[in-house]
């Protein structure tokens, strides 16, 4: 079979193994929406008061829900609509950097279940150090910058727990992050209950969450999102988010410590051949990865008029396991991280527009995202079956 | 006609996706006759005896057992005519008995479903008796040696009535003497009339016990021979397809200063409390190989543990070059004059997931060669991947780029050996380098590691293999449960007495005899 091209000796690109990766998630993500089509068909067709029209419409919102520009006379318009184009980006953020969290996590080995509880510290750390800076006269850059890495720092540190008991006593790190996980959620739920400060007391109906850091100044600027998306909550931590992916890629791809952190990760013992400390890079990869998650939640809740339900003790937040599918569909490549996670948010978009424009509800876009997940997971399976139509085609020449 | 043959395989092939490993082959095998099959590795014995044993089903081709043609599906079908196969790596449950072990699968069951061990009992004890296998019924497999579990093995196939015996590779986990009794069990077998399919690439174990050789090479069926009318020259050119030397030829050593001293060196074992290595000494003077023979699971791996610094060794002190190195990390070892060709390619020689070229700096990436400010330079690394491959002729499907997992088990082994030689050090610490290789490759290695010699390093090689033991050394050492009974000289001792010392039944008391 030819795998190099015999010109330049060099691999085709449409051959490689990375263009084969994204064929496969583009494959993974028609399928999902071809049945979330379906399944706006059939619920059409079964449930009364849905005409034909609707179920067009349901379709193409489906498709086409950031370009959703409401109704006139009747008819669904569509459109440039900064506002579903802003939240996009904006919901994606926390995304983009729990994504990352799993994939460095993955690249080097390590399955980080814990961005769930990550996440939370991050919360804690950035809400905390915001509205204690945000209330004296320290300048906003300072007290932005100070919460960001407060949040930062804390899970960096969370994620250190299940790098340490893996690296000395080689405890299987989906364990610890499960158990860290749950003890994030009440340590948050404790440590603001103790602090009456931090409450929203003033709002009715906002009993049970945080004040938004809005209130207090500390906000991340727009840098430009406000004159490209008027009006929506898009600012500059999706930027932010962007940069950190293409750092984490950088990373991972270029330097030795990424050479080392990858080699630890696909072999300990080898890399422990070699004189690497294998036990120093699984804790600091752990590290990497708990800081990105909780990142995530800093760039999410430094937006501003962000509200957090701090009594957490009794579910996790969702971002940290959305990460997961995120990093998955991207194939744990950083840079994809960025577009999975804005298709994920995408998707979200399109859910909301379903159910405040057609008689559909948001969970159309729950399935679709379900349905693309569970392929992605089969990728390996799609690139295989690539190879094997290539080997054919080899054959027959 | 029909019965001149109890299996015929004619034709067979077999592909695997971008390979064909099994191209038109003809294999008959006569009843009572031992046939041995041999090739290099890759050569596609192991596809055509899984054919035969119902793992795989051929592209073309027919299988008769006594003139009929017969279809084998599955394992099941083939213990049913009559095929039996001990498996390179013994396929056996270790917390079960030997008898439950022997039994699994074939239990005879009584009315309410209740096992009737004692007939089978019996059976296997008349069996065990019959053909001198000695095994301790009782033992729980983890507990009783390889060369036992072998036994378990083979009486597995004599329970099944089994009179078609596969043996693939069965002597690479056995002593000398262990070798010897496993050939005179299969002349056993063969004078009962049994029929035997040997797999090897031993070229001794074939002249001593076989009648026939059929030689594959590279999936084609180069020829069938009788063992009495060829020798061990001739098959090797077979198997190599070119004239290969098998006489390992090297000047005299000129043994100069001391590289590397090993002084009461301990180290505790894994597997049970006591030490594995009990403060042995010894030391390796530039231009010279010492060798390290013994029965695998004698302390060798936990001493070149101890060595690398892979494992803490618990007492001792270790000077490399002058270098104190007893406390020091793997890194700093390497860096004081230490390359270690590893025992375990796959555990700990390479990194499967990356490519050869990042295989091939697996030590070097930090050196101001391959990177600036932290960042690798992907131009040297290439290049000097495609320096290293050139040199020592590492092959694989796509050069530099290819990753590791992809590359064949002796090209693996090249990539190591190119890596290790090529950081030029004053030691070089290799453990079994020629394991899994086929004779083509392993001549190629012994070459290097004399040339290396030549060139005045140290080399402190480790090797189950007495061939190896007796050609490549200056000096062998003989480790016998953690310690050294005997330090012998190739050319004053042979085989035989090496596998006393190495069973323990021989031992030199090694005074302070220290230089």
């Amino acid at each position: 079979m030819l795998r190099l091209d015999p010109d330049t000796g060099k691999q085709k690109w449409y051959r490689s193994d990375a263009s084969k990766s994204v064929l496969s998630a583009i494959i993974s993500i028609i399928i999902g929406m071809a049945v979330g089509t379906l399944i706006i068909v059939i619920v059409g067709l079964t449930k009364d008061g849905i005409s034909l029209k609707g179920m067009w419409e349901g379709i193409r919102l489906v498709f086409l829900g950031v370009f959703s520009t409401g109704r006139s006379e009747g008819n669904l318009t569509f459109g440039f609509n900064p506002v579903n184009m802003g939240n996009m980006l904006f919901r994606a953020t926390p995304l983009i950097m729990t994504g990352l969290s799993v994939a460095v996590a993955f690249k080097t080995g390590l399955f980080n279940i814990g961005a769930a509880g990550q996440y939370l510290m991050g919360t804690m750390g950035t809400l905390t150090v915001g509205h204690v800076l945000g209330n004296t006269d320290c300048p906003i850059v300072i007290a932005w910058l100070a919460a960001f890495l407060a949040g930062v720092v804390l899970g960096g540190l969370w994620g250190a727990i299940p790098g340490i008991f893996k690296a000395f006593l080689n405890i299987n790190e989906v364990i610890t992050c499960i158990m860290t996980n749950w003890i994030a959620a009440n340590l948050v739920t404790w440590w603001f209950d103790a602090h009456d400060i931090f409450k929203n007391a003033a709002e009715g109906g906002k009993v049970g969450y945080i004040i938004p850091l809005k209130n207090v100044g500390v906000v991340t600027p727009k840098m430009g999102m406000d004159v490209l998306f008027p009006g929506s909550q898009a600012n500059g931590g999706f930027w932010i988010a962007c940069i950190i992916a293409v750092v984490m890629y950088i990373m991972m791809t270029k330097t030795t410590f990424g050479y080392e952190l990858r080699a630890c990760g696909s072999n300990r013992h080898a890399a422990k051949y070699a004189g690497i400390n294998d036990k120093r890079n699984i804790i600091l990869s752990m590290v990497i990865s708990g800081s990105l998650a909780a990142a995530g939640a800093s760039l999410y809740y430094l937006a501003g008029n962000t509200e957090f339900f701090w009594s957490t003790y009794l579910s996790l937040p969702a971002e940290g396991f959305n990460g997961i599918p995120v990093a998955l569909l991207a194939s744990n490549n950083p840079i994809a991280v960025v577009f999975s996670g804005v298709l994920m948010s995408m998707l979200n978009i399109a859910g909301t527009q379903l159910k405040s424009l057609t008689a559909y509800n948001e969970y159309i876009a729950d399935i679709i995202i379900a349905i693309i997940v569970y392929l992605s997971a089969f990728s390996m399976f799609i690139k295989q079956f690539i190879n094997n139509r290539e080997k054919k085609k080899g054959g027959n020449k | 006609m029909a019965s001149e043959y109890v299996i015929e395989m004619n034709h067979i092939r077999k592909e695997f996706p971008g390979i064909v490993a099994n191209d038109d082959i003809t294999l008959q095998l006569k009843k009572g006759e031992i046939h041995a099959l041999l090739g290099e590795n890759g050569a596609g014995k192991s596809t055509l005896m899984s054919v035969l044993f119902g793992l795989y089903q051929p592209e073309a081709g027919t299988i008769k057992k006594d003139g009929v043609e017969v279809e084998i599906n599955n394992p099941n079908d083939a213990t049913a005519l009559g095929i039996g196969m001990v498996h390179q790596h013994f396929k056996l449950i270790d917390v079960f008995s030997v008898l439950d072990n022997i039994i699994l699968g074939a239990e005879t069951v009584g009315k309410l479903g209740f096992l009737k061990k004692k007939e089978a009992r019996k059976k296997v004890l008349e069996l065990s008796e019959k053909y001198g296998l000695k095994v301790d019924i009782d033992a729980k497999v983890e507990d009783i040696t390889v060369g036992m579990q072998q036994r378990v093995e083979i009486l597995k196939m004599l329970y099944r009535d089994n009179d078609i015996l596969i043996f693939d590779e069965p002597t690479a986990v056995l002593t000398p003497q262990e070798i010897d009794e496993l050939m005179e069990i299969m002349r056993g077998f063969a004078r009962e009339g049994k029929s035997i399919l040997f797999i090897t690439h031993k070229l001794n174990e074939i002249m001593a016990v076989s009648d026939r050789v059929t030689v594959l090479r590279k999936g084609k069926c180069i020829g069938t021979v009788n063992t009495k009318d060829t020798n061990k020259q001739e098959l090797s050119n077979m198997m190599v397809g070119r004239p290969v030397q098998l006489e390992i030829k090297k000047d005299e050593a000129k043994p100069e200063n001391v590289i590397l001293k090993v002084e009461g060196l301990t180290v505790p074992s894994k597997i049970h409390k006591n030490d594995a290595v009990k403060g042995i000494s010894f030391d390796v003077r530039k231009g010279e190989i010492v060798c390290i023979a013994g029965i695998d699971g004698n302390g060798q791996t936990e001493l070149i543990y101890g060595l690398t610094g892979l494992e803490k060794a618990s007492a001792g002190k270790v000077t490399l070059c002058g270098h104190d190195i007893s406390h020091a990390s793997i890194r700093k070892r390497s860096e004081a004059g230490m390359s270690h060709i590893p025992e375990d390619r796959h555990k700990h020689g390479l990194v499967l997931a990356y490519t050869l070229e990042q295989n091939l700096v697996l030590q070097k990436y930090k050196e101001p060669q391959f990177q600036k400010h932290g960042f690798i330079r992907f131009d040297e690394v290439r290049k000097y991947a495609d320096k290293l491959i050139e040199e020592y002729d590492v092959r694989s499907g796509q050069g530099p780029v290819t990753v590791a997992r992809s590359m064949s088990g002796g090209n693996q082994q090249k990539a190591i050996i190119a890596r290790e030689l090529d950081r030029e050090e004053p030691l070089i610490v290799a453990v079994q380098p020629t394991r899994g290789l086929d004779v083509g490759a392993i001549e190629h290695i012994h070459k290097q590691l004399i040339a290396e010699r030549d060139k005045g390093k140290a080399v402190l090689l480790v090797s189950l293999e007495l061939d190896e033991v007796m050609g490549l050394s200056d000096r062998i050492l003989v480790l016998y449960e953690g310690e050294i009974v005997g330090e012998l000289n190739p050319k004053e001792t042979d085989v035989q007495e090496l596998g006393l010392y190495m069973s323990g039944a021989k031992r030199q008391e090694r005074g302070a005899e220290e230089c």
